[in-house]
């Protein structure tokens, strides 16, 4: 989440892209990260020895400090996924008892913290980009990057409707109790959800002006080189040697 | 050559109100023509038309002698390009150029790298390659979405309130832009000051035809622009303003070399004492 300018006014609004420079990851083809990391995601869930996934977290969190994202950006994101990760591991422990509970607890935090860093360190669109290339449909594709957009569109007529309302002296809502607050919220939330559909409608009719076939290419293709390649050596190492562990292979 | 020709066309919404009647307009190629009308009088409806996006209720449109129909819309659009009013609804990649070549891309163009670069310079945008889009300025972000048409290389340009909600600068900036090109081109718009500096002539619209021809001499026939709910060039009052008082004024100017021309004439009659 960052905040960015509307129309000259300071608004919150989604801004998933904030870090992606920041890391040396954004330098690397999407295609190479998403195999990587998925595949140490789809090892990480299927491990249930404590100690290999107690390994496979602070292989995550190691992951996590070399990337360069902001560790602040990626705990506020950590801390948003956690209620659910609560849950599953809350869940587990009644049913299960302590020790299962802590490795959910461990395997979704390594596998949420790992996916956080591929979200951070990737430019949204160049992510949804890669998973076309992996040859994802492009139904699907075409769909994150359409909400993608919408939700931009959202939540800047969200951000103009406060601040119109803010103008006009508008301080309510703050309580459940504030009957005309909240009644103004409803309106605005239903307004927001109007306009927005007017938006999209119009922001499709501009898609297909210039061609679009409800398949979004990219323009400049990065390729696979020597970086990628080792980026995904390693992830596909350690998962293969914690699945090995896990099978009972000895090294 | 005839770039584009619309006969008799006519439109109506889904709940039956009129938005367009009896339109009948041909464009050659390399000109100029400028839609101009009050609110809800059609303008917009009549680009979106033309592109494609409604089907006339009556009438046709053909755009380089391709007749618009629900099988050739596609077709018939890698002809025109569109430029929205809000450049925001039209700007979706996440770098200025990658949003350039959107068109060319999804068009399968040839040479997407040299077509990016010349719309771009042509746009005045060529230094913002890897900026992002949504952080530019309106006027910054109009040019974009102008260079991602001009990179699709179209037969006709639709020109949707090009010069709505710019500050004077860009404004001016956009203006020459569009004076520059010698593209066919079909501007709605309210800015009879922009008109008079860019259109070859005019299409006064209020959901009929209501007059066509020269902006200096639609401003001089009485009060048709008025009437329309539209307010002539400053310059233009100006002139008619003199002209009331008794001065000889040949032709309205709607320009401001024409405007000067016109006061250099003046004032050499009084020097000679005419």
């Amino acid at each position: 989440m960052i905040v960015a300018h509307v129309r000259g006014h300071r608004v919150m609004a989604e801004g998933l892209d904030e870090h992606a420079k920041s890391s040396w990851l954004s330098g690397l083809d999407a295609r190479a990260k998403l195999i990587g990391i998925l595949a140490f995601v789809v090892a990480t869930s299927l491990l249930t020895e404590t100690r290999l996934v107690l390994a496979s977290l602070a292989f995550s969190v190691a992951f996590a400090a070399l990337s360069q994202v902001p560790p602040g950006h990626l705990a506020r994101a950590y801390l948003s996924a956690l209620p659910f990760i609560l849950i599953a591991s809350v869940s587990v422990f009644l049913f299960a008892g302590y020790e299962r509970g802590l490795d959910m607890w461990a395997r979704t935090s390594s596998c949420v913290l790992a996916l956080l860093v591929l979200a951070s360190g990737t430019e949204t669109f160049e992510l949804f980009a890669g998973l076309r290339r992996l040859r994802m449909p492009a139904i699907i594709t075409t769909l994150l990057m359409l909400t993608y957009k919408y939700i931009l569109m959202m939540s800047e007529e969200l951000s103009r409707m406060t601040v119109a309302r803010k103008a006009r002296g508008f301080a309510g809502g703050r309580s459940l109790l504030d009957r005309r607050g909240i009644k103004v919220i409803s309106y605005t939330a239903g307004m927001v959800f109007v306009r927005s559909a007017e938006r999209a409608d119009r922001a499709f009719d501009a898609l297909t002006a210039r061609g679009f076939d409800k398949d979004m290419r990219g323009w400049r293709r990065s390729k696979i080189a020597a970086p990628e390649l080792s980026f995904v050596a390693w992830f596909v190492t350690v998962s293969v040697i914690l699945m090995l562990l896990q099978l009972g292979v000895s090294p | 050559m005839r770039v584009l020709e619309i006969e008799n066309l006519g439109f109506s919404y889904e709940d039956g109100t009129v938005a367009l009647k009896g339109l009948s307009l041909v464009l050659d190629e390399g000109e100029k023509v400028a839609v101009i009308g009050p609110n809800g009088a059609g303008k917009s409806t009549l680009l979106h038309l033309i592109a494609g996006f409604r089907m006339p209720f009556t009438g046709e449109v053909r755009v380089h002698g391709k007749r618009l129909d629900p099988r050739s819309a596609g077709a018939v659009r890698r002809d025109v390009g569109l430029l929205f009013q809000d450049p925001d609804d039209q700007l979706f990649m996440p770098t200025v150029e990658e949003d350039v070549a959107f068109g060319p891309v999804n068009l399968k163009l040839d040479d997407v790298e040299g077509r990016v670069a010349k719309a771009m310079r042509s746009a005045g945008v060529d230094e913002m390659a890897k900026r992002r889009p949504h952080r530019l300025s309106h006027g910054t972000k109009k040019r974009v979405a102008i260079a991602g048409i001009l990179a699709m290389d179209p037969k006709v340009l639709l020109l949707d309130e090009p010069t709505s909600g710019l500050d004077p600068r860009s404004r001016a900036e956009l203006i020459s832009l569009l004076k520059g090109t010698k593209r066919t081109m079909l501007m709605a718009t309210h800015d009879l000051d922009a008109v008079a500096e860019v259109a070859d002539r005019v299409l006064i619209l209020n959901i009929s035809p209501v007059a066509e021809g020269r902006l200096g001499d639609i401003a001089g026939r009485g009060s048709v622009l008025e009437d329309a709910g539209l307010e002539p060039p400053q310059l233009t009052k100006v002139f008619k303003a003199l002209e009331d008082k008794g001065f000889e004024v040949d032709r309205l100017p709607t320009t401001m070399d024409q405007a000067v021309a016109h006061l250099v004439r003046l004032l050499e009659r009084q020097r000679r004492g005419e």
